[in-house]
């Protein structure tokens, strides 16, 4: 049965409508893991030499056992935040003859076959063979081996438990992360106990007494049954594939309702960043992007043109990581809008509406980086007309070549779904522009003028707005039945 | 109201609308039958601008469709769950929809309220998303908002294909209530006895062609199932229409 399981997923996999674009997001993540994993072999060759670097007085295999723990305390949110759940999909296979167990067996047992797995056996077993083998027996150095394999199955587990039971409710994933946190901080903010000390305290154990590997490997065995049983329990169909859904908001956005009908639909914009897990983690991101100036402003050593490139980022990436998807966010219900009483020209003017409230707040909450000179404000005012101009009309310019629609139901974390050729494109005039004016001018002896000349510009298309919105309602004329077709594509 | 000239769509190097002419007048009700990939959901969306014909042209009030805006004016049509705005919670889309038309939210609430059997409760104040309802229920949300826009035109595309037997009569009832306010609608279906019970006049379509051009009458039914009893050999469809099929 396992076989004809696997035999169905690779095929699921070949004859997936979308297979060559995911074979290259597989060859890229492969890559990305290759290229961990063998930072990981590096520095588990050189352990033994960066520990007594890092505690030169204390024995080394002490130093050794009291990191064991604290890593896989790291692992596990990391696990959270990026392990895959088995994909099977149960439902075809649930109405048929086949005994429940074989299906949870066989979705519990690929759960294993993570990268996770495999790092703290590269990171460790050089150090376990090269130290503790040669000095306590080999005895000693299995059973180290084998409690890391228990632990890591435990930590399999309870990671993938957890996001079951987070898929279901949203809190537990919250509250699960804020606890080790919590525990994280107990150990290195507070000073309330140690983990090292308990790591010790257990693998000091395991040096003397090798017996005690049978502790992680009951742990991980309990941890697997406990989640063999929460799949067998929840295998149905509408637990599997839906949600449990939410009571839905009704959000009302009054002071956009003066603006017509222009009010109305970047009020349903905002609706769809808020109510969808991709869009509202572009958002997110976006407010991150706002510290940027704390990394950038604050030291000296980085010279203006770099102080460019943040000032663009902190009031325009929310136009550049959300815009860059566009329209393909509304690919949905695009035929729905393409025939509703709605001119295109006000649908372009409800975008740039959204970007420059956008842009504005993001604007606003970054003025404090005054407190860094005059000079930082200027760029700041600069790169906020710059964004507000250009890139939110090149951003549009290339919404109107994007034909990939986006699944609003997925989330955020390595979804590749409508990255393409345009995405790629969009990055180099985005990135350069504004330094192919300022740099020249900057080199030459005149930043000052270079400053104003990109503000300039800046003002300068905002200005023209409605001359760029009629161009852009033009070149979509042209491009339509494309869009709607590609967007029709699921 | 509507003049087809000369419509012909290619896919794949199958013709899969062939329509060189049809004339629908004002108030008329025409129902639109055929098979799987007979192409009707191509002929709709190009009669709504949302897909280019290879020849041809469809006028609406002597306007041409494609590249024109006029006819959004007075046109309402659903033809899927596509063309919802599915984040949106129903009434936040009525009120959407109604704004374009310029209806004040009470004007949209008065409307709705009369709408409250078609709904049987599973609509409006339930808290949920459209995303979150039944195909059933979408399919009320999107003839109800067709509704809304009080249209002179009215295009559905098996409306009655998810939805309860109640509804289906509660349905019917809307339509020929709405044709005898003088809105010209355009319905296709596979159910015949609905679509003969609603439609005055009756197409066939056939690969592309519309084969059967039938004013309904009492052997209207018969002479439909008639065509579709017997075994179309030649319907066999090497290719089975994209847009059906998505």
């Amino acid at each position: 049965m396992t076989s004809t399981f696997i035999r169905h997923e690779l095929k699921a996999f070949w004859r997936a409508r979308n297979t060559g674009k995911s074979i290259a997001v597989h060859i890229v993540v492969g890559l990305a893991i290759l290229y961990l994993l063998a930072c990981a072999l590096l520095v588990g060759f050189q352990l033994n030499k960066i520990l007594i670097k890092s505690a030169p007085h204390d024995n080394v295999i002490i130093s050794f056992c009291g990191v064991i723990l604290t890593y896989y305390m790291v692992e596990l949110l990391l696990r959270m935040q990026f392990q895959e759940l088995p994909t099977l999909r149960v439902q075809p296979y649930l109405q048929l003859p086949i005994k429940r167990n074989t299906l949870v067996k066989y979705l519990s047992l690929t759960a294993m076959l993570s990268a996770f797995n495999l790092w703290p056996l590269i990171l460790f077993i050089p150090f376990i063979v090269k130290i503790i083998a040669a000095g306590m027996g080999w005895l000693v150095a299995s059973a180290f081996i084998l409690s890391l394999i228990g632990i890591s199955i435990f930590n399999n587990y309870l990671a993938l438990y957890i996001k079951r039971r987070a898929a279901f409710n949203g809190w537990i994933f919250i509250a699960s992360s804020i606890a080790l946190i919590l525990l994280g901080m107990g150990d290195f903010e507070w000073h309330l106990y140690s983990i090292k000390h308990i790591s010790y305290l257990y693998f000091g154990h395991l040096l003397l007494q090798p017996g005690w590997v049978l502790l992680p490997l009951v742990l991980g065995t309990v941890m697997y049954i406990i989640n063999f049983n929460y799949l067998k329990h929840n295998l149905y169909l509408e637990v599997l594939t839906k949600h449990k859904t939410l009571r839905a908001s009704t959000t009302e956005f009054p002071l956009l309702n003066r603006f017509g009908q222009i009010g109305d639909m970047v009020a349903n914009e905002i609706k769809l960043i808020i109510r969808n897990k991709r869009s509202r983690s572009s958002l997110i991101m976006s407010l991150f992007f706002l510290f940027y100036g704390l990394i950038f402003y604050t030291n000296p050593k980085m010279g203006e043109p770099i102080k460019i490139f943040a000032g663009m980022f902190m009031t325009g990436v929310f136009i550049i990581n959300y815009g860059q998807f566009m329209y393909g966010w509304q690919g949905g219900y695009f035929d729905g809008f393409m025939v509703s009483k709605i001119k295109f020209t006000d649908f372009l003017k409800a975008k740039y509406f959204l970007f420059t409230t956008v842009s504005t707040i993001a604007f606003l909450l970054t003025l404090p980086y005054i407190y860094f000179g005059w000079r930082t404000g200027a760029i700041q005012v600069v790169m906020y007309l710059w964004n507000i101009g250009v890139n939110t009309t090149l951003i549009l310019f290339f919404a109107n070549r994007n034909q990939k629609r986006i699944d609003l139901s997925k989330g955020a974390t390595f979804n590749w779904e409508g990255v393409g050729v345009t995405q790629l494109l969009l990055s180099f005039p985005l990135i350069l522009l504004p330094y192919a004016i300022y740099l020249p001018l900057k080199l030459t002896g005149f930043p000052n003028l270079a400053l104003i000349v990109l503000g300039s510009i800046g003002l300068g298309f905002v200005l023209s707005r409605s001359y760029w919105i009629k161009v852009l309602a033009a070149d979509f004329d042209k491009r339509k039945y494309k869009i709607t077709e590609g967007f029709r594509n699921k | 109201m509507i003049a087809i000239k000369d419509l012909k769509k290619v896919y794949n190097n199958v013709l899969v609308v062939n329509v060189p002419e049809l004339n629908i007048r004002r108030g008329e009700s025409v129902g639109l039958v055929g098979n799987n990939g007979a192409g009707k959901t191509t002929l709709f969306r190009m009669m709504l601008d949302l897909i280019l014909p290879e020849t041809g042209e469809v006028y609406m009030n002597d306007e041409k469709v494609a590249g024109g805006e006029a006819w959004k004016e007075y046109t309402a049509s659903y033809l899927d769950e596509g063309f919802l705005i599915d984040y949106l919670t129903p009434e936040e889309y009525f009120y959407f929809i109604g704004g374009l038309h310029k209806l004040t939210r009470a004007h949209v609430d008065d409307f709705l309220l009369g709408l409250s059997d078609f709904f049987n409760g599973e609509i409006l104040k339930r808290g949920k998303y459209i995303r979150d309802l039944s195909k059933g229920n979408q399919t009320k949300v999107g003839v109800a908002s067709c509704l809304l826009q009080n249209p002179e035109l009215l295009m559905l595309d098996e409306p009655f294909a998810n939805i309860d037997p109640t509804t289906q009569f509660r349905l019917k009832n809307m339509l020929k209530e709405a044709n005898k306010n003088g809105v010209t609608t355009l319905v296709s279906s596979h159910d015949l006895n609905h679509v003969t019970d609603v439609c005055d006049r009756i197409l066939l379509m056939e690969k592309g062609r519309i084969i059967k051009d039938i004013a309904t009458n009492s052997s209207t039914l018969n002479e439909l199932e008639d065509y579709f009893a017997i075994e179309h050999t030649g319907t066999v469809r090497l290719k089975i229409d994209e847009e059906e099929n998505h």
